[in-house]
């Protein structure tokens, strides 16, 4: 049984990393596709640089921000803002979804508030944020904090509501205090909730991101785009749009795509349910 | 090793659907001696599952009391070890931690809960699944790992919600010949409800049939054993005892 077990686990992992190559090749040719047209068609029909660049300007202004050390400054700022604020978000909503979970009257009472912020969620915070903690770091956190402390919120209690209510009886009749229900029962079994509602809220995030930086700062990714308008300097501008959206794919695939196939795969939940 | 009693036990509660009160068990009294096994039987709606559920702690009682060696319980705990007909193992926990929660509950170091989880696996013929994932193992063996994951946190007394009734006929008759053999090798008492007769009669050494939540009858098993059913299907006493109380079932 463990002989055909590990063979069956070797060839299926062969299957895999087949398939991820032939779905990375599919996702990279429309792409490619698109590089394709933009560089016939910018010299072909002589498209005024003031409203969009050739490739070449493009990788000129790519390799200009690398060496000096300006996209570093700016993806950097913007990184740190992005990880502190989920950061905080995680860490008041987790506490907050699973207290929701536990009891109804805190669910009930909670829920309308819950329903009326989630809309507001985002940079309509942005005016208000400013005027709490200024320009810059702080106001630009808290518009991150914001989104993605709801949607964490929600998918914690999501996730505790589903945990069967006999592995809570299964815990109390082995021993299990309040502490240990919390972390042996109601933590891990609500987990895969939890990185799917961070991985939704970091899309909010990074979206909301790029917009207030646009307005409340003067360093970042969505400064960067801003402030290159001012100089109609569209290959700026378009290499980083070309940043922001590599960035989140690079974030998405490399490390909310694998923490959730963690969780969810490893225990079986996605079959189960 | 303690004594468990149920004396005038009852449960009433209020059913939103019928918008009445229900009354599920009206009064059930019965004396469980340690090291016994006790297989309750009765047909759906008896009430048998509602009194396991009050012994284990998980739902209280209206009236009367459960004593275990002259206490009464009220809520959940380890005393009372409990074994799920959902199996109600830990999906994101390893065989070999399913088995050592009880013993970490109990603040015992990580080597000794292991060493006693391995000893509890080996007895359920488990040693080869200890790093497996519940959700990798068939419904036969996730069943064996919650049998003895209940056992390895020495209870006073063994509660069985139909543990067996959600695996194939082939595994129940083993898991059933599993379950008397370990019976014997440890002497846990054991509470067992079931609705199937000739489960009731092969395991236990008593059987208490209920009937709309009242004690109709019981009666003492005197098969020998070690109990096997290649023996045991072509045995008249068998024949007769598994006959009498399913008389006693049909006519509750």
């Amino acid at each position: 049984m463990q002989v055909t077990g590990s063979l069956k686990g070797r060839s299926s992992r062969l299957i895999r990393s087949v398939n991820s190559l032939v779905g990375a090749a599919m996702f990279v040719a429309p792409l490619l596709a698109l590089l394709a047209i933009w560089a016939i068609v910018v010299p072909l029909f002589n498209v005024n640089p003031r409203v969009f660049p050739s490739v070449g300007a493009v990788g000129a202004a790519a390799l200009d921000s690398i060496r000096d050390g300006t996209l570093f400054a700016h993806v950097g700022a913007s990184l740190l803002r992005v990880g502190l604020g989920t950061l905080i978000g995680i860490a008041t909503a987790v506490p907050l979804g699973i207290a929701m979970g536990v009891s109804p009257t805190v669910a009930a009472f909670l829920t309308p508030l819950f329903r009326f912020f989630s809309v507001l969620a985002g940079i309509a915070w942005i005016p208000i944020a400013t005027l709490w903690f200024g320009y810059g770091f702080g106001a630009i956190v808290f518009v991150i904090f914001n989104a993605v402390f709801f949607v964490v919120a929600y998918n914690t209690l999501l996730g505790v509501r589903t945990i069967p209510h006999t592995l809570r009886n299964a815990a109390a009749s082995l021993g299990a205090g309040r502490w240990a229900l919390l972390t042996e029962v109601l933590l891990p079994g609500a987990l895969p909730n939890i990185v799917t509602g961070i991985r939704t809220g970091l899309g909010f995030a990074w979206r909301g991101l790029i917009a207030a930086e646009m307005i409340a700062t003067n360093v970042g990714l969505g400064y960067m785009l801003f402030v290159a308008r001012d100089f109609y300097r569209t290959e700026v501008i378009v290499f980083g749009m070309i940043v922001i959206g590599v960035l989140w794919l690079l974030i998405d695939r490399l490390l909310l795509v694998p923490l959730e196939r963690a969780t969810i795969e490893r225990w079986g939940m996605v079959r189960r349910a | 090793m303690k004594t468990l009693s149920l004396r005038n036990l009852g449960k009433t509660y209020f059913d939103p659907y019928a918008g009445a009160h229900v009354t599920a068990v009206h009064d059930v009294s019965l004396d469980v001696e340690p090291g016994e096994f006790i297989s309750v039987v009765g047909p759906s709606g008896c009430g048998k599952t509602t009194i396991l559920n009050m012994i284990a702690g998980f739902i209280p009682y209206s009236k009367g009391d459960i004593l275990l060696d002259g206490k009464p319980v009220h809520g959940p705990g380890p005393e009372r070890g409990v074994v799920f007909q959902s199996f109600a193992l830990f999906p994101w926990k390893t065989v070999l931690d399913n088995v050592g929660f009880g013993p970490k509950m109990r603040g015992v170091p990580k080597a000794e809960r292991d060493r006693i989880a391995r000893e509890y696996l080996a007895l359920a013929g488990l040693s080869h699944a200890a790093h497996r994932y519940p959700n990798e193992l068939s419904g036969g063996m996730q069943q064996r790992v919650g049998v003895v994951r209940a056992l390895a946190n020495n209870p006073d007394v063994l509660l069985m919600d139909e543990p067996f009734a959600s695996v194939d006929a082939q595994t129940r008759m083993t898991l059933q010949e599993e379950l008397t053999r370990i019976w014997q090798e440890r002497k846990p008492t054991v509470i067992f409800i079931t609705h199937d007769v000739a489960e009731a009669v092969f395991l236990a050494n008593r059987v208490v049939v209920l009937s709309k939540g009242r004690v109709l009858d019981e009666i003492a098993v005197d098969l020998p054993r070690p109990r096997v059913w290649d023996d045991l299907v072509r045995d008249d006493h068998f024949k007769q005892l598994s006959a009498r109380v399913l008389q006693m079932v049909r006519a509750a």
